[in-house]
């Protein structure tokens, strides 16, 4: 069982507070990612977690046992850097051999091991080679290989793929992602870039600020965001974010007038908001579409054409930009009026705290797949 | 300069397509006009100096009349007068100075490399008061040779000196040492005095170095539980190495025409006498500029060879990337 707990882990570098209580469960087996924006804490938690920071305050434990004052070496975890942390001057073997020595194991199960992780890696071929020799995706893959040769309880993961190209940085989330089907073993993984988190996670932690967001699949961070903070990082592009004010509240749906004269009415329970309220409506640029008689009206200011789909960044008045995701080429030109229609139960609301108003439809999510046919307001 | 050495490395190239392009042709002038002023200056301040002087090691010239001198070959060095050998080659005197220079240049530049990696280890380290230590440390760097050699020369003097009253009152020794006379002690004195004045320099350089190494395979160290000890012999010091000889061929160097600090010390004393003070007593007190400038000759011809074989052995290619 190589389950980590953190149990409201708190840091402070001098008087600067940088964690602010962290409670999270990983289970044994669990690939968990932590994202946020910069300096949000989560490489922080992550040395934390590594023993390469000390604790200041809560819990930690790897395994059942509390590690808080165990040194890294004993904490049962292997890490990759974002850098890699290749030692210049020794050649790949050395590289994965050389924190294997001092253990008991002996030259031939040594060997044994640098050779297995080499093949397991493809770099049976650079073993002789030194760090400055190979490529961006070689090295990390010997990082990695270096990891996997301690047969860790726990594998942290730094950022390891941001200093690659996005052709490698493709193939190498794969590898990463068949390394843990693979191993089965514990995987912490810090990235800032959404679309690792949303396609290695079993479960993403968005941190902010030193404070966890929300904890989730990707999926229920997509479709169902805690706040505000976690409906604008999880997705791209951005979800649109249109403050309005509440024109009625029904028991499971509230009714919200938009700045344009139009009004929807969004399924979500009312939670405890009035009459006259300001909220803020969120709607991904997927879920709005162009329509002869949308709920706003704006004025098309740049398209971006994708190939398989294209951006409209639509002026619907008072500096309001919306994003709208329409497949195909675009079929609008910069300076254009066009209408915008909002699907009503793609819509979410945050209160003015920042908090979501919860889904009507509980735990399902709504059918994303034809958004046309969906109900509309107006 | 490298960059004109690798400008004038163009032609080879350009063999291949038959004559240079006219680009080629004017980046060559233009780098030989750069590296001109410096090469003529070099020439004159260098250059015409060492030329002079293995010119007048091959001739009889005297202090007293410079410009009325005879060729005279190599009876400086060597010479066979009626069965007789004499010369520079054959003066015990002068291989004792190349013994106490070559000695001197040993245990000295020895000691202050493991010293400075110590004081450059421990300045390396995060501690309240870093910035202050670093530039206390470079006191003894500051200040000039002479100075301090006249200094210790007071510390050390045998009836006045306080380090023989501090070793008298802590009773650990029962008379006064003459550190500087005693020719038992003298030589240690010299090499413990010079340990001194270089450690900081040795420091300075290494640290310099240790600062260029990355924090992140510190890291990957201690994540892979590798003791300390063996990540400062396996990792560091390797790392470090380039660097480390450098210093220490800069320190054999100066260790090698070691002059001032002898001199002050232990004035003309036969026992302690470096290679460069025996050149000085040649030329000067002998007024003996030939026999002092085929001394100095083979101080350069022993310097130099040095230096190769150093450079040699660690093969070291300066200024290249260590990684």
């Amino acid at each position: 069982m190589a389950d980590v707990v953190l149990k409201n882990v708190q840091k402070s570098f001098g008087k600067a507070k940088v964690i602010y209580g962290v409670d999270l469960d990983i289970r044994d087996g669990e690939f968990v990612v932590f994202v946020g924006p910069s300096g949000c804490g989560k490489s922080t938690l992550l040395r934390l977690i590594a023993g390469l920071e000390d604790i200041t305050a809560g819990d930690l434990s790897i395994g059942g046992e509390r590690v808080n004052d165990l040194a890294p070496a004993k904490r049962g975890i292997a890490m990759v850097f974002q850098s890699y942390a290749l030692y210049p001057h020794m050649n790949v073997y050395d590289n994965m051999a050389f924190g294997l020595e001092l253990a008991k194991s002996s030259r031939a199960e040594i060997d044994r091991k640098v050779r297995e992780a080499a093949r397991l890696l493809q770099i049976e071929a650079l073993l002789d080679r030194k760090p400055r020799q190979l490529s961006g995706g070689q090295r990390q893959r010997v990082a990695i290989g270096r990891a996997i040769v301690r047969d860790p309880k726990v594998f942290l993961f730094d950022e390891p793929l941001s200093n690659l190209d996005a052709a490698l940085r493709v193939q190498t989330r794969i590898e990463i992602a068949k390394l843990h089907t693979d191993t089965r073993a514990t995987m912490i993984y810090v990235t800032h870039d959404q679309v690792e988190a949303m396609t290695l996670a079993d479960r993403i932690v968005v941190l902010n600020a030193g404070r966890v967001e929300q904890v989730g699949s990707p999926l229920e961070l997509y479709h169902r965001p805690a706040n505000l903070f976690v409906a604008g990082f999880i997705g791209s592009p951005q979800m649109n974010f249109i403050e309005c004010r509440v024109a009625g509240v029904g028991p499971d749906e509230v009714l919200v007038s938009l700045p344009g004269g139009g009004s929807v009415s969004v399924p979500v329970l009312p939670h405890g908001v009035a009459t006259g309220e300001s909220i803020t409506l969120g709607i991904r640029p997927d879920h709005v579409r162009i329509s002869p008689e949308g709920a706003l009206t704006g004025r098309v200011e740049l398209v971006e054409e994708l190939g398989e789909n294209h951006l409209l960044y639509v002026d619907a008045g008072q500096g309001r930009r919306l994003t709208v995701r329409e497949p195909g080429d675009a079929r609008h030109e910069v300076g254009g009026t066009v209408s915008l229609d909002l699907a009503r139960e793609f819509c979410h609301l945050f209160k003015s705290t920042g908090e979501a108003l919860p889904s009507r439809v509980g735990t399902t999510n709504p059918a994303p797949s034809s958004p046309d046919l969906a109900s509309r307001a107006a | 300069m490298s960059g004109a050495v690798a400008q004038t490395g163009v032609p080879v190239q350009s063999h291949v397509q038959g004559r240079r392009s006219s680009l080629t042709r004017s980046r060559i002038r233009a780098a030989w006009l750069f590296i001109a002023p410096s090469l003529i200056i070099l020439a004159l301040i260098a250059g015409w100096p060492l030329a002079r002087t293995i010119w007048f090691s091959f001739t009889d010239a005297d202090l007293n009349s410079l410009s009325d001198y005879e060729f005279i070959g190599f009876e400086n060095y060597l010479a066979n007068y009626d069965g007789e050998w004499l010369g520079l080659l054959t003066d015990p005197d002068w291989w004792h100075s190349v013994w106490n220079t070559v000695w001197f240049t040993l245990v000295s530049v020895s000691i202050e490399t493991v010293l400075g990696i110590i004081v450059a280890l421990i300045l390396n380290a995060a501690f309240p008061g870093r910035g202050i230590m670093r530039a206390i440390i470079l006191i003894p760097w500051a200040i000039p040779t002479v100075v301090s050699a006249r200094m210790w020369n007071w510390m050390l003097h045998d009836q006045f000196g306080v380090i023989n009253d501090m070793l008298l009152r802590l009773g650990l020794i029962a008379a006064p040492i003459t550190w500087t006379a005693n020719p038992d002690t003298a030589l240690w004195t010299v090499v413990m005095v010079d340990v001194w004045k270089t450690t900081p320099f040795m420091a300075l350089l290494i640290l310099a170095a240790l600062q260029m190494l990355p924090s992140d395979i510190y890291e990957a160290a201690k994540v892979d539980g590798v003791h300390p000890v063996r990540v400062f012999f396996r990792v560091t010091l390797p790392l470090i190495k380039p660097a480390l000889l450098v210093a220490i061929i800069f320190r054999a160097l100066d260790a090698l025409r070691v002059f001032d600090l002898i001199y002050v010390l232990t004035s003309n004393a036969k026992d302690t006498a470096s290679m460069s003070v025996y050149a000085r007593q040649q030329l000067v007190d002998f007024q003996e500029v030939g026999l002092g400038s085929a001394a100095s000759t083979l101080i350069f011809l022993i310097i130099a060879l040095l230096t190769v074989m150093t450079l040699a052995a660690g093969r070291v290619r300066l200024g290249e990337d260590p990684r």
